[in-house]
């Protein structure tokens, strides 16, 4: 095989929009539930 | 054997600087949303101090009608766009809060009736959609992604259909202005004629959940009659979204064996990427409501996040929705999608008023 110099592109890793929401929404479950936000008004 | 690999790192992209950009679009979905709830609050009480008669118009039809009004009229300025195009974002994370509100049981007995109706739902939409669009002989692709837009879930169905059968991304286009102009119209008439029918929440959840196509709008349209259908058309469309990949995948062998689309090679693998993950979400938060993971208080804070993000979702519903934009997509599509969306939601109307009857919703 010859000595051909290889490009590897790496791409940094991304997550679905989806992914993202649900990471947010268990982020924000996971404060609420250790006491960080007690009282959320509407 | 390659003597030196070189590694060509891609520059993550400037993650901070992206977000800004997201903030102006962000602030605006934010104050429309507000806008729209000090609307529902003061408009009702002023008209009561003059003695007038207005009827009690809940903030998300105020925030829809403010968004509607700036993108129809001076336009939504190029600075927001980016963050406006996040209401789908806020729907998903808002969906997954939701899952606090709901007991594994319910959701168990729900969205068992409920995917029972959507699968009738999803086969007749189907069957009816590709019958229109031959007799109106519409292109086969553009065709299926009418079928299945009207079927399944809106734009995101749309999407993931036309990369998986190699559709024109005119098609896609025109599908998607169809859907969302019908979508749009929805949202003024389905109440109407719930209101006029006199629908249980029950009822008019799941039908809201079943007929309207884009997950935002059927949880607008939910959300205008009640609480408490909100709740339920979020569950069913939730339940038609889960059935997404079927669908596409279904199509994808249809358009392969046509040899006019790449076949599918692990169907496994092709099923969980097109599977929306915010589904998982939303049962597991329900699960640990179920198990007593959060307290009573707790699971009242989660609501209440999650009506937070369906506020930003529905000023985002208002704000994106230029109907001088969609008119230019052509009459053919649009004539077809509208005649599909009447016969559909007149076909789950009876559906649901069949279950009404049956299980006494």
């Amino acid at each position: 095989m010859g000595e051909a110099q290889q490009a590897v592109t790496v791409k940094p890793k991304r997550f679905s929009l989806d992914t993202w929401a649900v990471l947010l929404a268990f982020t924000l479950a996971a404060l609420v539930r250790a006491g960080v936000f007690k009282h959320i008004p509407w | 054997m390659a003597s030196s690999v070189a590694v060509v790192q891609v520059r993550p992209a400037n993650r901070a600087l992206q977000l800004l950009k997201l903030a102006p679009g962000v602030l605006l979905l934010a104050g429309v949303g507000y806008a729209g709830k000090l609307l529902e609050a003061n408009v009702g009480k002023y008209a009561k101090t003059h003695h007038w008669t207005f009827p009690n118009i809940e903030y998300v039809l105020w925030a829809i009608l403010i968004g509607l009004v700036i993108s129809n009229t001076f336009g939504v300025p190029e600075i927001f766009r980016a963050g406006v195009a996040t209401y789908e974002f806020w729907l998903k994370a808002g969906i997954v809060l939701l899952g606090a509100r709901f007991l594994l049981g319910d959701v168990l007995k729900l969205g068992g009736t409920s995917l029972a109706l959507v699968a009738i739902e999803i086969v007749g939409a189907i069957a009816f959609m590709t019958f229109l669009g031959r007799v109106f002989r519409l292109k086969p692709k553009l065709t299926s992604l009418l079928a299945v837009g009207s079927a399944v879930c809106g734009v995101s169905a749309i999407i993931a259909t036309q990369g998986a059968i190699e559709a024109d991304e005119e098609d896609s286009s025109f599908a998607i202005a169809a859907i969302l102009a019908l979508g749009a119209l929805s949202l003024f008439t389905f109440p109407l004629i719930g209101h006029s029918l006199h629908l249980t929440d029950q009822a008019y959840g799941v039908w809201s959940g079943l007929a309207v196509d884009n997950t935002a709008e059927a949880a607008a349209a939910g959300a205008l009659y009640s609480d408490a259908a909100g709740k339920l058309a979020v569950l069913t469309k939730t339940t038609r979204n889960a059935l997404i990949g079927f669908v596409v995948l279904a199509y994808a062998f249809y358009w392969a064996s046509r040899g006019q689309a790449q076949a599918v090679g692990n169907k496994a693998r092709f099923l969980w990427q097109k599977f929306p993950k915010f589904v998982l979400g939303f049962l597991l938060i329900s699960t640990l409501a179920t198990f007593a993971f959060f307290s009573k208080e707790q699971i009242g804070a989660l609501a209440n996040l999650s009506r937070w993000a369906f506020l930003l979702t529905f000023a985002g519903v208002g704000l994106r929705t230029n109907f001088k934009a969609l008119s230019k997509q052509g009459l053919k599509p649009f004539l077809v999608g509208a005649i599909g969306e009447v016969a559909i939601a007149g076909f789950t109307l009876g559906l649901v008023l069949a279950a009404q009857r049956i299980f006494g919703w």
